[in-house]
């Protein structure tokens, strides 16, 4: 079993992280044999219909953030919804962002519960979740900030040069947390 | 009708698609589509429910809003075509990809009636005040048939 989890990733690279490995096949076979594990199997394999629906959770989960910490950044960017204000945005639109990543959450860790190992060595949900804590941070630094009115076209202050930088680097994480996660069932094509 | 379908899927590009990374890339983008799409459209929906948004004109919303869940219908249109021609002859007879279509068509028809009947008969200078019937029937169908949507395609892929 552990030995599985060490050898289908045999490749020359791999020795580096093998120590890592070692830790995460370990972990790995710890939640699939925990009680949370085998429910997690369970519902997945016999409850008719469970993936699709707990994945389908998982994207309107990914909807509420890109409705709320993706809008913003597009606005504070100038690039969308010109008659709202971003002060206004972001406080009705802030507890969005953290329901989707609550939700996203809830309805996703289920497949990481039932397989394990598919996940954990796998490079592509190591990226996805890399990408998820600086999208996650910035997020934060963003909404923290109170950012304000887009400069229109006057010389920008610095404030609006660091918004500006924030809003686009949460906008180009957050998209790209979503694209690594689509990916994760395809690492082979980047990886081995 | 079936050979119609089989050549598509014979075709160059159907094969390249299929059997490289093309297709998880048109697979991640069609999902961003989806989600810039249902994102902007909830937004959309609950302010005609009178549930969200509610100091901003529902015409305002519609005006910034339905542009990008727009294009990124007609994205998501393109990479959804480009996996599709992959395994044509089998989608059409997937009941997962049928009842998307389907649904794909009731949605159209709503879209149509709100913005014909329903949007004109809401007079521009009102509010955060309650949406009339009819609009408020077309936005609540409207959620439920994107999510509909949204659960229908993401069954396809898990019926073979």
């Amino acid at each position: 079993m552990l030995s599985g989890g060490l050898f289908h990733l045999a490749k020359p690279q791999v020795e580096q992280v093998q120590g890592a490995c070692t830790m995460t096949s370990g972990l790995s076979d710890l939640l699939a044999d925990s009680a949370f594990g085998r429910l997690a199997e369970f519902l997945l394999s016999s409850v008719p219909g469970m993936p699709p629906i707990l994945q389908t959770l998982h994207l309107l989960s990914i909807c509420a953030i890109m409705a709320s910490a993706v809008f913003v950044s597009l606005r504070i960017l100038g690039l969308a919804v010109p008659s709202q204000q971003v002060s206004e945005m972001v406080q009705r639109l802030q507890p969005w962002t953290w329901y989707g990543v609550a939700g996203a959450f809830v309805s996703g860790v289920w497949f990481v519960l039932a397989r394990p190992e598919r996940y954990f060595d796998n490079p592509v949900f190591q990226i996805k979740f890399t990408l998820l804590f600086f999208a996650i941070l910035f997020s934060v630094m963003l909404y923290r900030s109170g950012p304000g009115e887009p400069a229109a076209r006057q010389i920008p202050t610095k404030q609006h040069v660091s918004a500006r930088l924030l809003a686009g680097g949460v906008l180009l994480l957050w998209i790209a947390v979503l694209l690594a996660g689509r990916w994760i069932a395809y690492a082979e094509y980047l990886f081995w | 009708m079936n050979d119609f379908w089989l050549q598509l899927e014979s075709h160059p590009l159907a094969a390249e698609i299929g059997a490289t990374a093309w297709f998880p890339l048109m697979e991640s983008l069609h999902v961003l589509c989806i989600c810039v799409l249902l994102g902007a459209i909830v937004m959309v929906d609950l302010r005609v429910l009178g549930l969200a948004a509610l100091r901003y004109p529902v015409q305002d919303l519609v005006r910034e809003l339905v542009p990008w869940a727009a294009g990124a219908f007609v994205f998501a249109n393109v990479t959804g075509l480009a996996m599709f021609i992959t395994r044509a002859s089998a989608h059409v007879q997937n009941p997962a990809f049928q009842t998307k279509m389907g649904l794909l068509l009731l949605a159209g028809m709503n879209i149509a009636l709100f913005h014909f009947r329903a949007l004109p008969a809401m007079l521009p200078s009102v509010n955060g005040g309650a949406s009339p019937k009819l609009a408020r029937c077309t936005a609540g169908l409207s959620l439920l048939l994107w999510c509909a949507i949204m659960l229908a395609g993401r069954w396809v892929g898990h019926v073979v």
